[in-house]
């Protein structure tokens, strides 16, 4: 406890350090990249072809906006394990609108048009993130039970909307005002699929809002050291509950954009995508134990793990191994991470003849005498 | 301090009761299985526990509803889980199930092998139990075992796809969930047919399971490694389905025969208008309501009413000659 005391109020400088070490943590996932490429591209003469490029990034795109969510809520030292079901549940919620919503209690049916689709799908993600963030901040809830709870419950609505049912009636009627939700979300601006707009968008406002405003020191500050940051009079809780409605934002928007991309609204939409985003996130550079990642290298992290993907396939590597790089290249990237970790520290320490700013786990090092 | 651990418990219980009341999937089971359970007995009425794979596919869902229909229809109630193919999951609902002194158990098994425990010990504890849709590998205890014949499923829809490709072309497989038997009975009934025709290549073989999104995905990056392919064999609908979408999305859909399994109504629809050559309609409805009939009669005399344990109920082919009339795995007259 005494160590947190010494180490509080010294943020100017953690900010350096933080940014140093992100820096190496690019530059490493960033290497993991390029090898995947490069091998890649060798294997198959396909990979490297506009249109294949195209057609991995937007798959990439998915999961990038999922893992900037993600990013936030990891930043903070918590997980969101419910973003998977999030996204099936934005997606059934605009196959439902879509189809025709009816009102209870009247006969009417109403057709939202297009735009109130989007929004009302947006916001049932965002309440998600909402339920989440009051569990964890209001009744201390353990991020990762409280989010574990919440992937069942919202699987379970995402379920219960249509009643198991599939919907892909999606493209909607002239005479009723609600087409273009295929033709916008799916389309293409400038020759680019709208998905990997919303990731470049996403991207930079989220950057802009990690580096620039208020909040995000309050993020890192609140990651890095809970109790510090609170003395230091930063608004915890509400941080707290803000990475958690905006990654639930997140995820609903993904879910309309998967949706519109399948042309059907399933109720099993999305599930496992937390694991990919969480890992997105790993190979970035993030520290699980909050404080430390950024935007740019989660979304290394994302063309990473996409890429891997998509080359296994495109080369005909068979099903079980494809699982088994998948996982190896995982565990690599962060073991890498924790051991060069270990190093810095180590370094820092002797650099500053002071103990350095302990992480909320307190792994004191042990060069650290 | 002391009494923040006992809230997070509290509330970690809470939630964990809302997952399992959720994960159990069907709406039905709420309104079903509060009711009576103590007081029912006289001929039909009690409760009949449906255990099932997964009801957010339409396929299980077809299942869940004709199942629960018709038992509500003999004067039972029911409650329905969902294992999605997970021996454990499995294990707890027939615990469940027994504890609770259900009269009879209809289940779609989780795996042939995996799964001869949890009926043997339902059997044991004197509860009949009735297999739906997949077999175990032994007989003797279940009291039924109804499945689809998906092995003639699949040789009837490859024969159909062979037709449309002219005996000749590369093709591409979606796959299964691989740990699913299924998945492998009917590749290989797939194949057993297609691989007579030696100018009909296989290029690539991969797994979707069973997903719509994942088959669309899949489809999309195979399309890169081979943009010249001909016909796509698809292990059921949904992966069908998912790279129909791929194919339109690449301007391909009018050049690659696309073939699936199961009969739901969008696939009835995609054969319909000429994006899907066939998929073979699993008699789902048909095998669920059997279930209900024969535990029924073995409820109320002893007997199923049937002579073979094992009985085998065949698919019927879906083309566009009678894809109009497929509507929730019914095939009308």
């Amino acid at each position: 406890m005494s160590t947190e005391i010494v180490a509080g109020p010294s943020i100017g400088s953690r900010r350096l350090r933080i940014n140093k070490s992100a820096v190496i943590a690019e530059g490493r996932a960033l290497l993991a990249l390029a090898i995947i490429i490069v091998v890649f591209s060798l294997l198959s003469s396909r990979f490297l072809d506009s249109t294949n490029l195209i057609i991995m990034t937007r798959h990439v795109a998915f999961n990038a906006v999922l893992a900037l969510g993600m990013l936030l809520v990891i930043l903070n030292g918590g997980i969101d394990l419910s973003v998977g079901s999030t996204v099936g549940l934005s997606g059934m919620m605009a196959g439902y609108l879509l189809k025709g919503w009816p009102i209870p209690g009247t006969d009417t049916v109403a057709f939202p048009s297009v735009w109130v689709v989007i929004v009302l799908s947006c916001l049932v993600g965002t309440l998600v993130g909402v339920v989440n963030g009051l569990l964890i901040a209001k009744l201390n809830v353990a991020p990762f039970i409280a989010t574990l709870g919440m992937l069942y419950a919202v699987r379970g609505f995402a379920e219960l909307i249509g009643n198991g049912e599939t919907f892909t009636a999606l493209s909607g009627q002239e005479s009723l005002g609600n087409t273009g939700f295929i033709g916008v979300l799916h389309g293409k601006i400038l020759g680019v699929p709208f998905p990997i707009w919303v990731m470049i968008v996403m991207a930079i406002i989220f950057s802009v809002f990690l580096g620039r405003a208020p909040f995000g020191r309050w993020l890192y500050a609140s990651g890095s050291n809970e109790r510090a940051a609170e003395l230091s009079g930063v608004p915890i809780k509400r941080v707290q509950v803000t990475v958690y409605v905006l990654s639930g934002l997140c995820a609903g928007i993904v879910g309309l954009l998967l949706t519109a991309d399948l042309s059907a609204a399933v109720p099993s939409g999305g599930s496992g995508y937390e694991l990919n985003a969480i890992a997105a996130v790993v190979i970035g550079g993030a520290a699980l134990s909050g404080g430390r990642g950024t935007v740019r290298g989660t979304l290394i992290g994302a063309f990473v793990i996409g890429f891997l993907v998509d080359g296994l396939v495109l080369v005909g590597v068979s099903v079980f191994w494809q699982e088994v790089i998948k996982g190896v290249v995982i565990i690599v990237a962060v073991a890498l991470d924790q051991l060069q970790q270990r190093l810095q520290k180590g370094r820092t320490v002797k650099d500053a003849g002071a103990p350095a700013a302990p992480s909320r786990e307190e792994r004191v090092p042990a060069a650290a005498s | 301090m002391i009494r923040r651990p006992a809230l997070v418990a509290a509330a970690a219980a809470a939630l964990m009761l809302t997952a399992a009341g959720c994960g159990g999937g069907s709406s039905e089971s709420a309104s079903g299985s509060s009711s009576s359970s103590g007081g029912g007995g006289g001929g039909g009425g009690g409760t009949i526990a449906v255990i099932t794979v997964d009801p957010s596919n339409p396929y299980w869902k077809a299942e869940v509803d004709t199942t629960v229909a018709e038992a509500k229809k003999l004067g039972y109630d029911t409650t329905v889980n969902a294992h999605e193919n997970d021996q454990t999951k499995q294990n707890q609902f027939i615990d469940s199930a027994i504890s609770g002194k259900v009269k009879a158990i209809i289940l779609d098994p989780a795996g042939a092998k995996e799964s001869i425990g949890a009926v043997q010990k339902a059997t044991d504890a004197g509860i009949p139990v009735f297999l739906v849709n997949a077999e175990i590998d032994k007989q003797g205890i279940a009291k039924s075992q109804i499945v689809s014949n998906n092995s003639q499923g699949a040789t009837l829809g490859a024969q159909e796809w062979v037709k449309a490709m002219g005996g000749k072309g590369t093709y591409v497989e979606l796959f299964g969930n691989p740990t699913d038997n299924n998945a492998k009975v009917r590749s290989d009934a797939y194949h057993a047919v297609i691989d007579q025709y030696p100018d009909l290549k296989l290029v690539q073989k991969e797994t979707a399971n069973w997903d719509r999104q994942q088959g669309k995905q899949k489809m999309e990056t195979l399309l890169q490694a081979h943009p010249d392919i001909t016909g796509v064999i698809a292990g059921n609908d949904e992966m069908a389905l998912g790279a129909i979408q791929a194919l339109k999305d690449a301007g391909k859909i009018g050049q690659v025969k696309v073939l699936g399994f199961d009969g739901n109504d969008d696939a009835a629809a995609a054969v319909q208008n000429g994006e899907m050559v066939a998929t073979s309609l699993q008699p789902i409805v048909q095998g669920s309501t059997l279930a209900v009939q024969q535990a029924d009669s073995y409820l109320r005399t002893g007997k199923t009413g049937v002579a073979e344990e094992k009985q085998a109920i065949n698919c019927v082919l879906i083309t566009k000659d009678n894809a109009s009339k497929l509507k929730g795995f019914v095939l009308a007259q």
